[in-house]
């Protein structure tokens, strides 16, 4: 295993003085919020009433978990990436074989006890393998066209399989990841506007023949909500009728009337956006979007700071990660995209989400510690 | 190490910078729907938010109560627990049922009919499926409320009727509001412009718990006691269970007023009471303010049992017993006033000046007039009587002969002054007005002249002449009065709607008036008189004034006048004739006059001690007890109405 370390002042102490606390408090000031939201959208309905105390305990386990992966060096990154890239991809194998069903679609793989759910591992194993792989190409010489087509494999695979399960926003997110390390890695901005064209070209072609009837239906509620007033319109209306109707400041901590009245269907996982917006109004949910903002600025002046090349890629590939689950969750939620069942981090209740993002804002933090070391990587491990 | 400087020269902070525009480009996106949203559409989105989760549900008024003259209440309500629901509401009607069935006794033949209420209305109407639960039935219910989505159990404000039967033909009852009524509320809206209007109106007419007067001063006053009919606001969540009533406000139904009637209930019920098995009516009025403290018609019936519905079998029972109890006797029904008329010729006759009250009219127990032998009531005659004697003797013979002298229209002329041949709007439905007839009435009536022989019948109060027991009763306090003025009678406490001043003419003078009364004590005080034992009324010393009267049911035959008239108690009940009595008490200051008519009584025996008890009774009651009410009719909420 030759990954070698350049670095000294490293011990243990010091470490945690550099962790980048500022993003860790918006982070913890998000989860506090996230439970004061949850306990307001759950407070009218007694089946819902632990939820709240759960998510704060996730919530604990999470930042010690984060706060763990976040001391973890560079190096062990790097190392376990390709591994955790190829197991990932076997486990979607696996779901495609054995897969038991869940929530309508095989997404969930038994394995004795433990029911995991590769397409989430895959998300970050795939932006550590991707930040590797271009890392070790530019140590090597310069990035080639044929590289990228590599790249464009290693991304399609797990996209392929994930969208078969079939899981329409996650493999989405998966290829939006891939493709932010292709660019991060250097690919030359005609064949990203080119790609770009093609994508809006085909689109309509994938509309057609690519995607299932539900998926064209959720594409076309989200066009026109009032196509289907009782099914996903119906929870697009209400969610729209609730952040509207919270206006400049909204209606008050515990006093929207869409949430407390139980309007809006998944109001306290996907939909919790709405219940921000309707009881905190423009402000709230302005304000809770500046902060996720600060966040990903931070985060990207993190991977501009890397001398590593692969920690550069690794956390700018983490910040468009979670960016993605903010920014499809929230536009989701206010009808400007189809339903595709993307949770709100840190605040919607979930585990799997939480877990994700934790760890990709591990890497962002780990890459601030490491940010001055040089890291060279060769070889598959 | 030279290769890592490479991997510096990749433009990275361009690159960051290009996806930090990006993100920024997005989230301004997202900002602007949130701006169109939130900021530039707050008040559609908040009205939606609202009609989300307001629902309006038909908000039935709370009756207003009715009292008698002393707060004691004549209609009140008590609380019932009723179920009922909309089709709209349930998931599965027969289901439903099915499941109700379960826990409470509902037959298989009253789930059909249920079902056919249910299809028959609106799916937005709600329909009554049980009414009145028991306790037991109530907590059934309650425990299987959640299995039954849709149905209401509600407690409601049931008609209730404490004093039942005294009060059946006066207070009257409410009931389900029926077709006509329905289509009478409707009348004049368009059912294009007013769809909100007619499926409000309809909502809470055809609510379960909404009931409509149907008789009596339910009926009459039914604008002033049914209030407004409203929306009740509530908010329900997403699953349509109600979380709480919005505070009312103006869209809420607004509450009846409550009506005070000037009869004392107390009073009312003994004359029931009096009457016993005999059927007939009695009125009693405050001589003075024309308050009217009882108004009985017996027999009476129950007007709970109209409430929730009666049914058919015990609705053809009571319409066809002989002795009507459905019938307002007092009110509505009219009877010949046989003597108790003679004061009214009298009083004709002084005024006309065509005799006075010294002249002497000989009585030989029959009158002979146009080829026709007319008999008084005593076959061997009275002898020679003045008016005094006349009317305390009733002697047929010289109001015949002073009938002659006056004519029909004198007569007629007269009855109306003191208040006959009128109905009175006393606040409740019917009121009989009676017949005075006159030569313009028969044209009219039988497109015949007046014939002479037919004035001395209307001189002893036969014939065409018909009165009610409340008219009756108007014309002995107008007898009584010293003052000459012409009482009018009032039963209940909030203002009429009809003015009540129709004066026909003046009152005759006071020394007429003191004539009259003086024939009236005699008959019942001094030797001779038809009456003698109403005198007494048992009370303080005081002595009623009165008069006698019997109004014939059955032509008399031509065999009976040659072979003497039979006896009363040998004909069969339907035939007897009508006892009738008048009067008033204390003779010397005239507080009370009294009306009694009893069907088929024989004759006035039967009506004069029911007279004399219920007087009686009246001064025993009278305490000086403050009404509870104020007369309205000079109070502002007259206009009300």
């Amino acid at each position: 295993m030759p990954t070698s370390f350049a670095q000294t002042n490293d011990d243990f102490v010091s470490r945690v003085f550099r962790l980048p606390w500022i993003m860790i408090l918006i982070m913890l000031g998000l989860g506090i919020f996230g439970v004061a939201v949850l306990y307001s959208s759950t407070i009218t309905n007694p089946i819902e009433a632990g939820l709240p105390a759960k998510h704060a305990v996730r919530l604990g386990i999470a930042f010690v978990f984060l706060f763990a992966l976040a001391m973890t060096p560079l190096g062990f990154w790097s190392a376990v990436s390709y591994t955790g890239y190829l197991g990932a991809l076997l486990l979607l194998v696996g779901v495609e074989f054995f897969g038991a069903m869940g929530g309508g679609a095989q997404r969930w793989l038994d394995i004795g006890p433990i029911r995991v759910q590769p397409s989430e591992f895959m998300k970050l194993a795939l932006l550590l393998a991707l930040a590797r792989f271009y890392h070790q190409v530019r140590a090597s010489g310069e990035v080639k066209f044929f590289h990228h087509i590599f790249a464009l494999l290693m991304i399609a695979a797990p996209v392929m399989l994930v969208f078969r399960q079939p899981d329409l926003g996650t493999s989405l997110m998966l290829a939006a990841t891939g493709f932010a390390v292709m660019f991060f890695a250097g690919m030359r901005y005609w064949i990203i506007i080119a790609g770009l064209v093609a994508v809006v070209l085909s689109a309509p072609l994938a509309y057609f023949y690519v995607l299932k009837d539900y998926q064209r239906e959720r594409v076309l509620t989200a066009i026109d909500p009032s196509r289907d007033p009782l099914g996903a319109g119906y929870q697009i209306q209400q969610a729209e009728i609730a952040i509207g109707s919270g206006g400049a400041e909204g209606r008050g901590y515990m006093q929207g009337t869409q949430s407390q009245l139980d309007y809006i269907p998944e109001q306290h996982t996907d939909f919790i956006f709405t219940v921000i917006a309707e009881e905190f109004g423009f402000v709230g949910s302005v304000g809770l979007i500046g902060a996720w903002i600060a966040l990903f600025a931070l985060g990207l002046m993190v991977a501009g700071r890397s001398r590593s090349h692969f920690g550069y890629l690794a956390s700018s590939g983490a910040v468009v990660t979670i960016a993605f689950y903010v920014f499809v969750n929230i536009a989701m939620v206010s009808g400007m995209l189809p339903v595709v069942g993307v949770p709100l981090p840190l605040i919607s209740y979930g585990g799997t989400a939480m877990l994700t993002v934790m760890a990709a804002f591990a890497v962002i933090c780990a890459t601030n510690l490491d940010r001055d070391k040089h890291l060279s990587i060769s070889g598959f491990f | 190490m030279g290769r890592k400087r490479e991997v510096k020269e990749l433009d990275t902070t361009r690159r960051l910078f290009i996806a930090g525009a990006a993100g920024g480009l997005v989230s301004s996106v997202i900002v602007g729907r949130l701006v169109n949203l939130q900021l530039l559409n707050q008040e559609e989105f908040e009205a939606r938010a609202l009609v989300n989760q307001i629902s309006l549900v038909p908000g039935v008024p709370r009756r207003g109560l009715i009292f008698d003259r002393f707060g004691e209440p004549l209609a009140t309500h008590r609380t019932s627990w009723n179920v009922y629901s909309a089709r709209e509401d349930l998931p599965d009607l027969e289901e439903t049922l099915a499941r109700i069935a379960e826990v409470v006794d509902l037959s298989p033949e009253r789930q059909e009919r249920l079902v056919q209420n249910f299809r028959r209305e609106q799916s937005f109407i709600p329909v009554s499926i049980l009414t009145d639960l028991t306790y037991e039935q109530f907590t059934r219910l309650s425990v299987m409320r959640p299995q039954l989505p849709g149905v209401t159990i509600e407690a409601s404000h049931a008609r209730s009727y404490p004093r039942g039967r005294d009060f059946a033909h006066v207070v009257g009852y409410v009931a389900r509001a029926n077709q006509s009524e329905i289509d009478a509320a409707l009348e004049g809206l368009d059912p294009e412009v007013d769809r909100q209007r007619i499926s409000r109106i309809q909502g809470v007419l055809k609510h379960p718990n909404m009931r409509v007067g149907r008789l009596g001063v339910e009926k009459e006053m039914d604008d002033w006691l049914g209030g407004t009919p409203g929306n009740h606001r509530y908010v329900r969540n997403a699953q349509g269970r109600t979380i709480r009533r919005l505070d009312d406000d103006e869209n809420a139904p607004k509450p009846g007023k409550d009506v005070h009637l000037t009869i004392d209930a107390d009073l009312q019920r003994e004359a029931i009471r009096l009457f016993g098995d005999h059927s007939g009516a009695a009125v009693l009025m405050d001589v003075n303010s024309g308050d009217i403290l009882t108004l009985a018609s017996n027999p009476t019936y129950d007007p709970n049992d109209f409430v929730n519905g009666i049914s058919s079998v015990d609705y053809n029972a009571l319409r066809e017993n002989e002795r009507a109890p459905l019938y307002h006797k007092a009110y509505d029904g009219v009877y010949p006033p046989g003597s108790t008329f003679k004061m009214i010729v009298g009083a004709a006759a002084l005024r006309a000046g065509l005799t006075d009250s010294s002249e002497r009219v000989y009585c030989p127990g029959h009158y002979d007039f146009g080829g026709r032998r007319f008999h008084c009531w005593e076959r061997r005659g009275h002898g020679s009587v003045n008016l005094k004697g006349a009317i305390q003797k009733s002697c047929d013979v010289y109001f015949y002969e002073i009938a002659r002298r006056l004519g029909p229209e004198r007569i007629a002329a007269e009855a109306r002054t003191f208040g006959l041949g009128i109905s009175y709007e006393l606040g409740m439905t019917g009121g009989a007005s009676g017949v005075v007839p006159n030569d313009d009435w028969k044209r009219r009536r039988f497109n015949e002249p007046w014939y002479d022989g037919e004035t001395l019948n209307y001189g002893i109060g036969q014939g065409y002449l018909t009165v009610s027991p409340l008219q009756l009763a108007v014309m002995t306090a107008r007898l009584a009065r010293t003052d000459g003025v012409a009482v009018m009678p009032r039963m209940v406490g909030v203002g009429d709607t009809v003015p009540q001043n129709r004066q026909f003419g003046a009152m005759p003078d006071a020394a007429i008036m003191q004539h009259l009364r003086e024939g009236m004590f005699a008959v019942t005080s001094e030797t001779g008189g038809t009456a003698l034992r109403a005198g007494d009324i048992n009370f303080n010393g005081y002595r009623m004034a009165g008069k006698t009267g019997t109004a014939q049911v059955r032509v008399i035959s031509a065999a009976e006048r040659v072979t003497g008239v039979i006896d009363n108690a040998d004909l069969p009940r339907r035939l007897r004739d009508h006892g009738l009595f008048v009067g008033f008490a204390p003779y010397d200051n005239p507080k009370y006059a009294v009306a009694v008519v009893v069907e088929h009584g024989g004759g006035s025996s039967s009506a004069y001690p029911i007279a004399r008890d219920l007087m009686h009774e009246a001064f025993v009651r009278d305490s000086g007890r403050a009404a509870s009410y104020q007369i309205a009719s000079n109070a502002t909420d007259t206009e009300a109405i």
